[in-house]
Parts: structure tokens; sequence; C-alpha cells
């Protein structure tokens, strides 16, 4: 029987609703009018013993379910979705229908909420259901089956607590084992806040996520969750460890569900483990139940640490080595050296210092940092390093010795690990002073010295004077003075440039020029040798070339040289500056009067005295 | 009429920036008198207001620097020492003094590798002088053997050391730039601050730094800067306890 509620069914007649829909459908508006109703598969029901919850939609292309439904008392969960077509008068209606499971928890009377629903972009609400929950069916139907909800819970799981030694020293790291089982047949849900060791006297580290592992014990299959962890004795004597107690959940097959017909236990034990196939959890409905289970306690013997305990022993219990090394080798008075100290072993490392320094004289020494890697699952084995930075007040060779001290409890006794002094060079500064105090044995890092008084110090004056101008952060190559005034040397170079290309410039024109006045002169001179010249055109050719001669080598123009300034520039005694004057008289007298006197050619006598006065024009 | 109204500008802001720099003497004056008379807050709050108006000089960051240290503000005191050799790296009595403060603050120092300590034997001013004298030396010389048709292999030597020395001196500027004193050094100014390996403060920690230890920082993000450590290490430290050398 299906309890059916609808906002809009519920109050019209089903015939009503069908015309409605089918009003609907022709004016082809479904989104506008989709409908949503609610069912439940039942509206009474037990403990236990669930329910469905259907919401269908109709009339909407799209639809979105409501999300979690929360009712305190009942566990509601989705359990899938289907959509329907339907067709009347060639008109389809679209329908989504959406499957919850609802498993009543405790007994009462529930209301499941309207919910919303979002169909084709609007908002629809479900009607608000009431679910009537009695007791469990089991406590109401049979002595028996009410027998069944007290269920012996040693019979379904088991705790077991192991200690890897009984006898200790008081700070020794103890690995324990604990394994949690569980019946496959009634499988766990939840181990609540997991194993919890109980006890007084000792710590335990954090147990980290368990192991699982089917194990057959006894002919009964278990599902066995193991913690590990390692506890740390705190005081002497004889310490109870545990018990260790789990709060499990584990779903415990319903009876009611089992067939009247079904055999059953041959003894009658009530114990679940031995129903049939049918009582399967795999198959056979099931019922969360929480129980609680526990351990037998171990006994500790434990015992104190013997005296006399070096000055250092920061209470490590173990077994340790201890290896240092120091960057760099070598540095200025004042420069820090960073010592790594790497303690590697097993014992309890949360104990473990920083070792000490042999001798701190003449060196700062700044608090260590320290880094601890585990090798195991409860870090009771690994490497803890820590590193110190030390600064040298003087000039020093080596990096004092370390110390490490712990107690062995296999030996049973305590062992000092010493690092032998490394190796450095710290130059400058002063000579080392003579040691006067002895080595600090102190077990954990000292920290930093207080410092000393300011009016101590013999800081300098005060300066009273500002420069007339504010300074600058920014480098002199980022400002952009210093780019505008490489403009300066950028001119000049544009500037020597350019006068270097005019000077060769100039110099090109004027070495052309000479060296055609050389040619014109060379020319001449070798015409002048000729004997077919007339006197005319030999004074005027002779003439000629004491120009070119001159301008050579007074650098003027040919045709400004007169006999004056040539007699000048080859500084001519009289006798010859006398005849240089007839030359040219002579050839101003052919230049200028025309023909000639009748005599054709020049004697040779005076063309060789012309010759020999060309010839000797030198500077 | 336009000549006479450019001139009266000229003369007001003559007359405003005299009156700017006279007003910053009195401040600087009245702060050194504080000094003088022990009431070193107040001397600490003038320097100040002067560094807040911008007027840098390495003298005004060496006075604020001894302000602080004698408040005891190390941390400070060492940052104000290091501006002041920031603007005049031969400044001496800011170095002498910021050796007093190292030694009372028990400050950690960055390591200068041994091409940094060679660089720093001059400033960046010089080595931006002699970079730019150098270039251009050499293109002078270079231009004067292009032009000529004498081919000289002393001035090809001399163009080759010119340029040599530009080079090197660039090589230096880089080094110092983006050395332990350059342009990303800081000062711690909190006291016992812890750099870590992460930004959070229960990260893993790396040194512990007390005030006045020189870092290098290397990026920032939000509230935390990641720096380079005097232990050759690097680490997260907040960034409200650091501050930059360079303003």
């Amino acid at each position: 029987m299906f309890q059916t509620l609808s906002f809009r069914s519920a109050i019209f007649p089903r015939a009503a609703l069908a015309a409605v829909f089918a009003f609907l459908a022709a004016h082809h508006s479904w989104a506008a009018n989709a409908d949503v109703t609610a069912v439940l598969s039942n509206s009474n029901t037990t403990v236990g013993q669930p329910v469905q919850l259907q919401i269908k939609v109709t009339g909407s292309a799209s639809a979105k379910p409501p999300g979690e439904i929360a009712v305190d008392g009942l566990d509601i969960r989705f359990s899938g979705q289907s959509q329907l077509l339907e067709g009347r008068n060639f008109q389809f209606t679209y329908s989504y229908i959406y499957n919850y499971t609802v498993m009543p928890l405790k007994a009462g009377t529930f209301k499941i909420p309207p919910q919303r629903v979002e169909a084709g972009g609007s908002a629809l609400r479900t009607p608000e259901l009431t679910l009537q929950v009695a007791a469990d069916s089991a406590t109401a139907q049979s002595p028996r089956s009410k027998s069944s909800t007290s269920i012996d819970p040693t019979k379904i799981a088991f705790v077991e607590l192991t200690l890897s030694k009984t006898n200790a020293y008081v700070g020794e790291m103890i690995p324990a084992v604990v394994r949690v089982g569980f019946n496959v047949r009634t499988p766990v849900e939840s181990l609540g806040n997991g194993a919890e060791i109980t006890g007084q006297g000792f710590t335990a580290q954090k147990m980290r996520e368990p192991r699982q592992t089917i194990e057959t014990i006894s002919g009964r299959t278990y599902q066995v969750f193991t913690f590990k962890t390692a506890l740390s004795p705190a005081r002497s004597g004889k310490i109870e460890v545990g018990p260790v107690q789990v709060d499990a959940v584990v779903r415990i097959p319903r009876p009611n569900s089992r067939s009247q017909s079904m055999p059953r236990d041959l003894f009658d034990m009530n114990d679940p483990f031995m129903d049939n196939f049918f009582r399967d959890p795999l198959f056979a409905p099931s019922t969360p139940q929480e129980i609680k289970i526990k351990s037998e306690p171990v006994l500790l013997d434990v015992k104190s640490l013997p005296p006399g305990a070096p000055a250092d022993f920061g209470g490590a219990v173990g077994n340790f080595s201890l290896e240092t090394v120091a960057k760099p080798k070598s540095a200025q008075v004042g420069d820090p050296f960073t010592v790594t100290a790497t303690i590697t072993g097993r014992g309890n490392f949360d104990r473990v210092t920083a070792p000490s320094f042999e001798d701190e004289q003449g060196w700062h020494k700044y608090p260590p940092s320290a880094d601890f890697k585990q090798d195991d699952d409860i870090g009771i084995s690994g490497t803890k390093t820590f590193e110190t930075v030390l600064s040298a007040n003087e000039r020093k060779e080596k990096i004092p010795a370390q110390l490490f001290t712990y107690f062995d409890p296999a030996k049973e006794q305590y062992v000092t690990l010493r690092a032998e002094p490394i190796p450095v060079r710290v130059e400058g500064g002063a000579a080392p002073s003579a040691p006067t105090a002895p080595a600090s044995q102190a077990p954990t890092a000292a920290a930093p010295q207080a410092p000393r008084a300011a009016s101590q110090q013999e800081i300098l004056h005060q300066l009273t004077e500002l420069p007339a101008e504010s300074q600058s952060f920014i480098p002199l190559f980022a400002r952009p003075t210093f780019w505008l005034a490489q403009l300066i040397p950028l001119l000049a170079l544009l500037g020597f440039v350019g006068w270097k290309i005019r000077r060769a410039h100039l110099n090109n024109r004027e070495a052309r020029r000479r060296e055609a006045l050389q040619h014109e002169a060379a020319a001449l001179q070798r015409s002048l040798r000729r004997e077919d010249v007339s006197p005319e055109e030999y004074f005027s050719r002779a003439s000629r070339a004491v120009q070119l001669k001159t301008a050579l080598v007074r650098n003027l123009d040919p045709n400004a040289v007169d006999a004056d300034v040539a007699a000048s520039a080859f500084k001519m005694d009289e006798a010859t500056r006398t005849r240089l004057r007839r030359l040219f008289e002579k050839s101003d007298e052919a230049r200028y009067s025309g023909g000639g006197n009748g005599i054709r050619l020049l004697p040779a006598e005076t063309r060789n005295e012309l010759l020999e006065l060309i010839d000797n024009l030198r500077p | 009429m336009k000549k006479r109204f450019c001139l009266s500008i000229v003369a007001v802001a003559l007359v405003l920036a005299g009156a700017v720099s006279a007003a910053d003497e009195s401040v600087f004056a009245k702060a050194n008198q504080a000094y003088n008379e022990s009431r070193f807050k107040e001397a600490a709050d003038g320097y100040e207001s002067l560094v807040r108006a911008g007027n840098w000089s390495a003298n005004l960051f060496y006075d604020l620097g001894n302000t602080r240290f004698r408040l005891g503000d190390f941390g400070n005191a060492i940052l104000n020492y290091e501006r002041a050799l920031a603007l005049d790296p031969r400044h001496p009595e800011a170095d002498a003094n910021l050796r007093l403060a190292r030694d009372e603050a028990r400050a950690l120092e960055l390591r200068k590798d041994w091409i940094e300590r060679y660089a720093g034997m001059a400033t960046v001013k010089q080595y931006s002088i002699a970079a730019a004298v150098g270039f251009w030396f050499a293109l002078f010389i270079a231009a004067q053997l292009l032009l000529s048709r004498r081919r000289s292999a002393g001035r090809i030597a001399v163009i080759a050391m010119s340029l040599l020395v530009s080079g090197v001196s660039i090589f230096a500027i880089y080094t110092l730039e983006n050395g332990t004193r350059g342009n990303a050094l800081a000062v711690v100014t909190g006291k016992e601050i812890v750099a870590r390996l992460a930004t959070a403060d229960d990260a893993k920690s790396v040194l512990l730094l007390p005030a006045g230890s020189e870092i290098k920082i290397l990026s920032d993000r939000g509230d935390w800067i990641y720096a380079a450590l005097p232990n050759d290490q690097r680490g997260w430290i907040p960034a409200s306890s650091a501050e930059r050398v360079r303003l």
C-alpha cells in the first residue's frame, strides 16, 4: 500500500487531474505546469526496517532532485533515479523518478519536511510526509528475537595488545601492537576513535592508520586491523598497560529477515555466525549496532635509570651514533659556520637534544634547528639532524668537539659519544686567548648571550652636518643624469670623427694639387731640354717651371710667383737673382710682345745656362 | 611682462626651497640636541621625520643608527648604519659603529664569496665611472685608428685594455648589485626571528636570526619573504620582521 500525497493530486480527483494534464499538454507548457509528488512505500515501520521514498517530477523536460535529506532519527540515502515518457492523445509527458532508502534508526514519529525540487526553471516543493517508526520489530515479535540484540561482542570481535618486552627503563621506547578483529559476517562500519590504550604511568605515540588483513582464527574468518605504536614508561615500578578499548559499529544481520522455514541454529546460541547462507550479510538485510570490545591489560616492569648520569645527559634512551660536519672550512672572524650534527639510531628521539660543545670559549653559538626523519612507522628509529650556527670571536683552527650522552638499556649504562673537533681556519681578528674556563657541558643548546648594555659601548659621536643636497640610494649607473652625461663624450666623438673626415678630405685635395704641379714641372723640365723650341716658348716654359718649383716649395699658387718670390724662396745670391729676373723679363717680353725678333732657336749656351739655373732651384 | 612673471616664479621657488632647507636643518639640529641630552626617543622621532621627508644622507642615517643603538634597538641601528654605508660606502663612523652594533646584537652577516670580496675594493659609483671612461676611451682610439692610414699595434692594445677595464667594471657592478650588499640586502629588525621552510608559523625552522642579521631577499609572497640566510641556506621569514636597506 502506497501512501500518496501531492499538493495537487490530494485536492483534485484523478479524473480532474487527467483533464488538467491533458489541458497542460495541449498547451505545450510542460515547464510552467510541472508537478511533483512524494510517496513512502510504507508509512509505518520499525527500527532497522527500511522503507522506500519516491519523488516523482512530472511535466518537465528537466529536473534537479533535492540534495541531502536530513531527518534526525532517519538515515535517508539516494538509491537511484529513472525517467518515464508517457503518451496521451499524442501529447507526451516526461516524468523523473528519484528513489531514496529510508532507514529508521530509532522509534518515534518522523516528519520528512518538504523538499525543494527544480523543474523546468521553476522551484517546486514536495509535501511533508510522516513516518511512524515502532520499536525494533524483533523486540515485539518474539523473545528469541529480543535476545538477538544483546549479542556478546566477544563472539564477533576481539582486541589484542602485545608489547615487545615487559621489562624496561624509564623513557625507553617499547614497540606495541594492537590487533582488532571482526568476523566477516558482521562487517565493521566504523572503528570510532580507533584503538585506545588506557592506563597511567606511560605515554604512547599517536597511532597511524591501521593495516588491514583477513585472517582465519579457530575456523572463523576475521577482518583484522593492526595498529602499531610505541610506549614510553614515565615512572618506575609495575605499570598496567591497557586494556585497549575499541568502540566499533558493526552490521548485525536482522533476525526477522529469516524465513520461518529456514533451519535454525542447532545449538541456538544466538550466534549470528551459525546462520545459514541466507543469513549472509552480503545478501540479508542487516542492522548497524555499536559494540564495545576490550583487550586484556599487560603488566610492565619499569626500572629507574641508574644514578650518576653525565651532566650533558638530556634523557635520551636507546642506541645512537653521532656524526658531525661543518661548512665552510675557512672564514673570517665573525663569519658564521654551520655545524651539522646527525644522530642516528633507535630510541626516544623526542628526548634527543643537540650535542653540546666541549669548549665554547671564543665562539658565539646560536640556538640549533632540529629535523627528524623516521625510518619506521612509529617514530622510534630514524635520524635527527641539528644545525648549529657558530661564529668565532677570534682566530681559530678547529670547531670544538661535540658530546652527546644517552642511556643504553641493552648495556644498562650511560654512553657518551664524542665527535672529534673539526679543522677549520678562522682568519682576521685577535689571536686566540688562553682558555680560562672549563668546557661547557650543557646538554641543551645555549640561548644567545644577552646583549651588553648599550651604555657600555663607546660608539662614535653624532655628526651634525647635513649635505646641501639629499643623497639617493639609486646607483650611479641607474640614474638618468649618468646617461645624459654620456651625451658629452658621444658628441665629442662625433665631432672628432667629423673633424678627422674633413681633414682627410682636405689633405686629399692638396695632395692631388701638388701632384699635378709636380707632374707639370717635370714635363716642363723635359721640354726645356729639347732644341726645337722657339726662344719665346722656351722662356715662357722656363719661367713657368720656376713658378711651379717655387709654388711646390712655398705651397703657393704658381701664378702668383714672380722672380723675387722665387728668389726669396730658394735664398738665391744676387747674381742668380738677377739672372732669374732676366728670365721672367724675357718671358714677359715674349708673352706680351707677340712675335719673335727673328731668332728662331735659342743658343745652346743660353739654354744650358737656364737649365742649370732651374735645376739648381732647391730649398 | 612674461619675463617678469617667470622671474617671480623662480624667485618664489628659491625662497620656498630655502625655507624647506632651513626647516630641515632646524629639525636636524633639534634632534641632535635631544640626542646630546639623552632624549633618544625624541631624537629618533626627529631623524625619522627627515627620513620620511626624503632628505636622505649618510650622516642622517648614521645619527639615526646611533640613536637606535642608544635605545637598545640593535636591529634598526644596524639597518640605519647599513643605509648610511649604502649611500656612502666609505663612511668611517658608520662602519665602526656597525661593527659595534653587530657585536652587541650577535647579528649574523651574509658571507661574501671571493669575487664579491675583490669587487668590493671599489664602489659601484667608481666602477660606473671607470666603465664609462674605458668605453669612451676605447671608442675614441678606435675611431682614430679607423680614420687614420697608420695601423698601430700600440693603439690596438690600448683599445683592448680600455675595453677590458670597461668590461671588468661592468662585471663588478653586476656582482656588487646582485651580491650580499646589493639591491636585495635587508636587515632583520625583529628580535629572534625564525626562518622557516614554509610560509607557516609552525613550519620547520631553518635558522634563528638575531636582530640586525643580514638577509638577501629572493622573493616576496604576501606577508612572507623568501630570503638567502647567513648560513648559506634559504628560508621564509615574516615580511614585517625585516626591512630592505635601500629605500
